[in-house]
C-alpha cells in the first residue's frame, strides 16, 4: 500500500499527464496541500517509486526558463494507476463512518 | 538569487551526482527560489541520498574495514620497508665497495612486495566496493596519514617514507574504478602470492592480525571474480 505522500506524487504527476516533471508536480502538490514539499523528499519519493515499478522517468528538454538545464519527465506505469486507486478505494472505505464524511454527505442532502 | 548565493547551491549541489545536480539546479532556476531555501533544499537531499548510500554494508567496509585500518598498517609497513632499505641496501649502493647484499635482503624484497601487494589490492577493493562514498574513504585513510606525518620523528628517514604505500594504493583505488574487478586467474595468483609472501610470519603471533587485516582485499578480489565467472556461466548455460 501506498504512503499519503506517495500517493500524493502519483496522482499528481498522472492529472499532468504529458508536462509531468520535478519542479511541475512540485508545485502542485505545495499548491494542493497548502505544505511545503522538499526537494529531497519529492526526488527520493520519486526514485523510490521507479524501483517499485510505478513511475517511469526520463530526462526531458532543456529551456531558457530553467538555465538550460534538463526536466526529470515523470510518467505514471499501469501499476502506479492501480497502486493510486487501490488507496484511494481504501481510503474512501475507511473514511466511509467517519463523522466528516457523514455530515458531509447530510449537508450535501 | 544573487550570483553568490547562487553559486553557493551550485558548490553544494556538486555533492550529487551530475544527472540529479542538472535536474535539481533546474527546478531551483525555474521555481526562482531564495537562496536559504535553495540551500536548505539541496543540503536536504544531498544527505537524504548520503544517507541512503550509507544503509548498505559496502561503505561501512571501504572506510571503516579498510581505509582506516589499511592506511594505518600500510603506513608501518612503509616504515619498516625505508628502514631495512636504509640499513641493508643503502650503504651498499652508496659506497665504493660495491654491491654485497646480506641475509635481510630477501625479507626486505619480499616486504616491499607485500607492501606493493596489499596497497593495490587494497586501493582497488576501496575504489570498487564503494565508489560514491570513496571521498570518505580516502579522508578516513588520509587522516592517520596526517596524524603520524605530524608526530613522525625518526633522524634516519624522512617522513615521507611513511607514504610509500600511497602510490600503489591511489594507483589500486584507480584501477578499481574502471574495472570493479579482475580476471580470475590474475585474482587468484596475486592472492595466494600475497598468503605465501606471508608466511614467514606465520610463527609469529602478533603479525596475525596485521597480515589478515591486510590480505582480505586481495581474496575478496578472487571471491568477487570466481562470483563473475559463474554468473557469467549461467548466462551462458542459459542462453544456450
Amino acid at each position: 500500500m501506498l504512503g499519503e505522500f506517495e500517493y500524493a506524487l502519483i496522482t499528481t504527476a498522472a492529472g499532468l499527464g504529458e508536462n509531468a516533471y520535478g519542479a511541475a508536480i512540485r508545485e502542485e502538490i505545495e499548491s494542493a496541500t497548502g505544505r511545503r514539499c522538499s526537494l529531497g523528499a519529492l526526488y527520493t519519493t520519486i526514485e523510490r517509486l521507479e524501483k517499485k515499478g510505478l513511475l517511469k522517468t526520463w530526462m526531458g528538454d532543456a529551456t531558457p526558463q530553467r538555465g538550460g538545464r534538463s526536466k526529470r519527465m515523470v510518467r505514471v506505469t499501469p501499476k502506479g494507476v492501480q497502486a493510486a486507486k487501490d488507496f484511494y478505494d481504501a481510503v474512501i472505505r475507511v473514511s466511509r463512518k467517519a463523522s466528516w464524511v457523514t455530515n458531509r454527505s447530510g449537508s450535501s442532502l | 538569487m544573487t550570483n553568490a548565493g547562487w553559486s553557493a547551491v551550485e558548490a553544494v549541489a556538486r555533492l550529487l551526482e551530475p544527472a540529479e545536480r542538472e535536474v535539481v539546479l533546474g527546478d531551483l532556476a525555474e521555481a526562482g527560489e531564495g537562496v536559504w531555501r535553495a540551500l536548505i533544499d539541496v543540503l536536504g537531499l544531498v544527505v537524504r541520498r548520503q544517507a541512503a548510500v550509507w544503509r548498505s554494508w559496502r561503505p561501512w567496509l571501504a572506510s571503516f574495514g579498510l581505509a582506516l585500518p589499511g592506511s594505518l598498517l600500510l603506513m608501518g609497513l612503509s616504515v619498516s620497508v625505508s628502514q631495512s632499505y636504509q640499513r641493508l641496501i643503502a650503504p651498499a649502493v652508496f659506497t665504493s665497495t660495491g654491491l654485497r647484499l646480506g641475509p635481510g635482503f630477501t625479507l626486505l624484497l619480499c616486504n616491499a612486495v607485500l607492501l606493493l601487494g596489499w596497497s593495490w589490492t587494497g586501493g582497488f577493493v576501496m575504489g570498487s566496493v564503494s565508489r560514491r562514498t570513496l571521498r570518505v574513504s580516502a579522508v578516513l585513510s588520509f587522516l592517520p596519514c596526517l596524524f603520524c606525518l605530524e608526530r613522525f620523528r625518526l633522524e634516519s628517514i624522512s617522513r615521507l617514507c611513511l607514504l610509500l604505500f600511497l602510490p600503489p594504493a591511489i594507483w589500486g583505488v584507480r584501477r578499481g574504478l574502471q574495472l570493479a574487478q579482475i580476471k580470475f586467474k590474475s585474482a587468484l595468483l596475486l592472492a595466494v602470492g600475497i598468503t605465501a609472501l606471508t608466511i614467514p610470519t606465520w610463527g609469529n603471533r602478533g603479525s596475525w592480525i596485521p597480515n589478515w587485516a591486510l590480505s582480505w582485499p586481495a581474496w575478496y578480489l578472487v571471491a568477487t571474480a570466481a562470483r563473475g565467472r559463474i554468473s557469467l556461466g549461467d548466462k551462458h548455460w542459459q542462453t544456450n
